[in-house]
């Protein structure tokens, strides 16, 4: 499946095969190794990027109460989003 | 308000179902999932849990009608959901973020093996469809809509598991025989 953003298909693509096989052979098996975090940081760089570039980051940062979700938003992300709408 | 509710037994393992999962997209029996982005994914050192957040964005073929109340038919999803490998359960929650001050869709999904047979794995979706009063008279057409169109959508996202998981067993098979054969 492509990436919302054409520029990180490869890397999504890569994450999700590493992922795959981690999943399956590794993580399913109570191993809590951490292969695939220097190929997610790239994917998740580009990714984060398409989602200031799209005004996306503030919908998501809302919403994640709703769903219990632990995750906070990046300071960059905060930041990238006030200068996108600073430049509007 | 209106809830749906459904279950399902798949007749493989946990594991295997819950790799089916992560593979779901795409298949061709669910075209309007259109992108599926990691966000954020971790496992706890401490627990071994598997936490996630995905963001998915969705383009459904919808009436004429419906497309204008809403202005577009594209919609985005947060996800958000923790695999516990000891306990073998995967929970998921999802919430609409596009349109979600007329129409807010929250959907809940547990995989779990079947205690009846751990071979099997159960799955519960349940979905809460909560129009907003300033559609008025609308509120329930569109809640009604959304709620077949929900049913439809559960219905597809089962077959599209399904065919994940046969994708998965041939790859096992294949793999099983080149070791023999090497």
């Amino acid at each position: 499946m492509d990436s919302l953003g054409a520029e990180c298909t490869p890397l999504k693509h890569k994450y999700d095969a590493c992922f795959t096989k981690w999943y399956s052979e590794k993580f399913i098996n109570g191993e809590r190794s951490n292969d695939c975090a220097a190929v997610f940081k790239e994917y998740q760089a580009c990714i984060r990027k398409v989602l200031v570039d799209r005004g996306l980051t503030k919908m998501i940062d809302d919403a994640r109460p709703t769903i219990g979700s632990v995750f906070a938003a990046s300071a960059d992300d905060r930041h990238a989003d006030a200068d996108a709408s600073a430049k509007k | 308000m209106r809830l749906f509710e459904a279950s399902h037994v798949f007749k493989h393992d946990w594991a295997t179902v819950s790799l089916a999962n992560w593979r779901k997209y795409p298949n061709d029996k669910t075209p309007h999932v259109r992108h599926v982005e990691i966000l954020n994914q971790e496992v706890d050192e401490t627990t071994g849990v598997l936490r996630t957040e995905r963001l998915i964005m969705v383009r459904q073929n919808v009436p004429a009608l419906v497309r204008k109340i809403f202005g577009g038919d594209t919609s985005y999803v947060l996800e958000y959901s923790e695999v516990d490998p000891a306990k073998q359960t995967l929970v998921m929650q999802s919430q609409n973020m596009t349109f979600s001050n007329l129409l807010s869709v929250g959907e809940h999904i547990v995989y779990k093996p079947d205690p009846e047979n751990p071979a099997h794995t159960i799955f519960t979706q349940s979905a809460q469809l909560k129009a907003s009063t300033a559609l008025y008279r609308f509120a329930n057409k569109i809640e009604d809509m959304c709620w077949n169109r929900f049913q439809d959508n559960a219905h597809f996202g089962k077959l599209g598991l399904e065919q994940v998981v046969s994708v998965i067993l041939a790859e096992r098979q294949a793999m099983m025989v080149s070791q023999v054969s090497e």
